[in-house]
């Protein structure tokens, strides 16, 4: 039974709950305390040691209906069963040849099956128990709980036939119909039914076992492959699962950040706290108190280029950092093409998702000029910026040889906690064609080239260590 | 009196009627959690919305194994000293003002500093020792002589800190003193952490514990505890009792009414010797399982939809 426990576990892993090694060992002796018995305490066994959520509760409660289904070979099979060796009729000559057409055959008494195949009889007698029992021994030494990818039904199939004797069958099928006794050949034919209703259940055996095992496999593939992908290949159909990562990584730093508030300061007594505690000793030190420094929050400040080359980057920029409103203090965000416009506002009124579609679709055209943009920047936001300002600007610094007004990158640079450009370019053509990037370069504390979402992750990750150390 | 484990809960029925024995009705899922719980050993995590007998459930626990219930109730800056133990300042400082006198005996004369702190250090180190030790309830249950049921209430309010403090003490079932060493349970106390869910709790704490989840009850499970705990209510009453909470659970509302409004409500209700619900009764009656004016005017105006369908069923 351990090993029915196990595939049990292995499933639930594939539903997307997490299951320790540890929790298999207490879940394994609290099965062996409430026994296999009854299906409900079980069950109920089950989700109290396994699941730690009412969503993963919910996951298992559906796995183990699925698991401990007996569903198979439970579909009528097209053979009746044999009648036994006592009220067996006399087979009557003359009759049709098998094979040709199943009621004619089923009409027609076929020989009794003497041969010594396991696998024959059992399909013969209609023997559903003993059937099902016997593809589930040969599905486990075929692995079948290895399997993750559709394309894998038909091998695995094939394997828990071949496991159940399907090559021994097709022998006896074909030495059956090549002789000359119709009642011989109408056992054949018999047979072959039967091992076509085996090849269904089989398959549909397969099937489930595939979508309890498999469910999460390929999602991860796909994921994978997204996380690793440019965001300007990123088709809109994945824009969904994209979020969901998004939000996924973004929930994995905050907890991250979320738990460093405060730094203490070891060795440096507070001494108001430190008097004020210990009074009520006639001022003995019994409580000591050091002084601790509060560790801010980020305050960001984000410029994102939406301009058609670089709106799929900023969207998924924006995204992230509106995912991790609980460690970052205030974002400010403004976006440009050519000049900056500030959309704060956008995100207050709309959900996240719904506010980047917005404002991609409606200041997102003309060409990008960071000159005119870092301008309006300094008229109207500079006075915003100081020294807890984390700046992050988006883009490709590609300014159509306009000019590109360094000078208030300079006095950005100055101001700002920090100044750190993304660009979704490769290093190696920073600063080829009408790329201003190198002569930004110089007024940035960090310049990194971010077209992927894992770089953005890291990217992130980043800002938020950097802004707890330097607190 | 018997130790915590020598009362054996032999199995989940078993354990389902000794609940109701004591007026707590269960559904099996909650009663296999008590068992395994008992028989492993293990801390259960209960959650789910207020009032629907969490905490109830540690009381009754306590009650059929007639051992005591120890609680522990968490807040926000919940730390050792009021959990664990802590020394009592003020009388180690009496006794040392006291026993100054003391000291030139102690000492005997003793010459030199050298002299008089080998001396002071060949007596015990009396000042912490346990009669100087204020116990808290985590203290006081690892201690009972008989084991207990430790209840530790809403543990979603209390830190972060604290919660990692707690996990020595779930799995190991003992905790370490600094000046006394480290220190075993006598019998390990069956623990019920109750959440209502403020926070997320971290994983390796939910990973030490049975995660026992409790919803408001269905109709019939809900007219079954009402019988338990309000029996003088007639069967009509309380079958339209129920039926009309239970509409108000569908409702969006602030604060849906709990069990235990529930039975206030019943138990308000005999008192008003009310025999069917009817409009007026029931329109003064509200704030006993609506907490809040809001709710209120959202349910006032449905009352008598209510109450038609209450009487239907």
């Amino acid at each position: 039974m351990q090993q029915t426990l196990e595939d049990f576990f292995k499933v639930v892993r594939s539903a997307g709950v997490n299951i320790s090694v540890a929790d298999s060992i207490e879940t394994s002796k609290t099965v062996e305390l409430v026994g296999y018995g009854d299906r409900g305490i079980l069950r109920d066994a089950l989700a109290l040691s396994l699941a730690k959520t009412t969503e993963e509760k919910e996951k298992l409660y559906e796995c183990f209906e699925q698991f401990f289904a007996f569903d198979a070979f439970q579909k009528t099979s097209l053979l009746k069963p044999q009648p036994g060796p006592t009220d067996k009729t006399e087979q009557q000559a003359g009759q049709p040849p098998a094979g040709e057409q199943q009621a004619v055959e089923q009409e027609q008494a076929p020989a009794e099956y003497k041969g010594d195949l396991e696998l024959a009889k059992m399909l013969l007698r209609n023997d559903k128990a003993e059937l099902a029992q016997t593809m589930k021994k040969a599905a486990r030494k075929a692995n079948i709980t290895d399997i993750w990818l559709f394309t894998q039904k038909g091998i695995n199939t094939q394997k828990i036939m071949n496991e159940m004797g399907l090559r021994e069958l097709n022998k006896e099928i074909t030495s059956l119909g090549k002789g000359d006794c119709p009642a011989e050949r109408a056992l054949s034919g018999q047979l072959r039914t039967g091992q076509k209703y085996l090849f269904q259940e089989v398959r549909n055996f397969v099937e489930q076992q595939l979508s309890m095992f498999g469910k999460t496999a390929s999602q991860t593939i796909h994921e994978e492959f997204l996380k690793s992908s440019r965001l300007s290949n990123i088709e809109k159909r994945d824009f969904e699962v994209m979020v969901k990562i998004v939000q996924k990584m973004a929930k994995r730093l905050s907890s991250m950040h979320s738990k460093k508030r405060k730094r203490k300061d070891r060795g440096q007594l507070d001494f108001r706290k430190t008097l004020r505690s210990n009074v009520a000793f006639d001022g003995v030190m019994f409580n000591i108190f050091w002084k601790s420094k509060v560790i801010e929050k980020p305050r960001i400040l984000a410029l994102c280029d939406i301009s058609p080359s670089v709106s799929s980057y900023s969207r998924f920029l924006l995204l992230f950092l509106y995912s991790l409103s609980d460690v970052l203090d205030r974002i400010d965000t403004c976006v440009f093409t050519n000049s900056l416009i500030q959309v704060n506002d956008i995100f207050d009124q709309y959900p996240v998702q719904q506010a980047v579609e917005k404002i991609t679709n409606d200041f997102g055209m003309g060409g990008s000029d960071y000159g005119n943009t870092l301008l309006d920047l300094k008229n109207d936001y500079m006075d915003k910026i100081d020294n807890k300002t984390t700046v992050i600007i988006l883009g490709d610094a590609r300014n159509n040889n306009l000019a590109p007004q360094t000078e208030v990158m300079k006095l950005l640079y100055q101001r700002a906690k920090r100044v750190i450009w993304l660009t979704p370019e490769m290093e190696s053509f920073w600063g080829t064609g009408d790329s201003e990037m190198l002569k930004y370069k110089a007024y940035c504390n960090i310049v990194k080239e971010c077209n992927t979402i894992t770089h953005l992750e890291q990217m992130v990750d980043t800002i938020l260590k950097v802004s707890a150390q330097t607190a | 009196m018997k130790d915590l484990y020598e009362n054996t809960f032999q199995s989940v029925e078993d354990i389902q009627q000794q609940f109701e024995e004591h007026n707590y009705i269960c559904n099996s899922q909650i009663a296999t959690c008590a068992y395994i719980a008992y028989n492993l050993q293990k801390p259960i995590m209960v959650e789910g919305p207020a009032g629907v007998g969490k905490t109830e459930l540690a009381k009754t626990t306590a009650e059929i194994l007639g051992v005591p219930l120890v609680r522990l109730q968490c807040y926000e800056g919940l730390d050792e000293s009021k959990a664990l133990y802590e020394w009592k300042y003020g009388k180690q400082l009496l006794y040392t003002q006291l026993l100054k006198d003391k000291l030139s005996e102690v000492l005997d004369g003793a010459t030199g500093l050298r002299e008089s702190m080998a001396k002071l250090e060949s007596h015990d180190d009396l000042f912490f020792s346990e009669g100087f030790l204020e116990p808290r309830p985590l203290y006081r249950a690892l201690q009972e002589e008989h084991g207990c049921v430790l209840l530790i209430d809403e543990i979603d309010k209390s830190d972060q800190q604290f919660e990692a403090f707690l996990l020595e003490i779930l799995a190991e079932f003992q905790v370490s003193i600094p000046e006394l060493g480290t220190l075993g349970a006598k019998i390990k106390p069956l623990v019920f952490l109750t959440s209502n869910n403020t926070r997320e709790m971290s994983d390796a704490l939910k990973r030490r514990c049975l995660h026992l989840h409790i919803d408001f009850p269905d109709e019939k499970l809900e007219r079954r505890i009402l019988n338990s705990r309000v029996p003088n209510l007639s069967e009509n009453l309380r079958h339209e009792v129920v039926s009309f909470v239970q509409q108000i659970r569908e409702l969006d509302i602030k604060k849906v009414p709990s069990i235990s409004e529930t039975i206030d409500w019943a138990k308000t209700l005999l008192l008003l010797h009310t025999e069917h619900l009817e409009s007026d009764v029931v329109k003064e009656t509200l704030n006993v399982i609506l907490k809040f004016e809001e709710d209120i005017e959202a349910v006032s105006g449905q009352i008598s939809s209510f109450i038609k369908k209450a009487h239907k069923e």
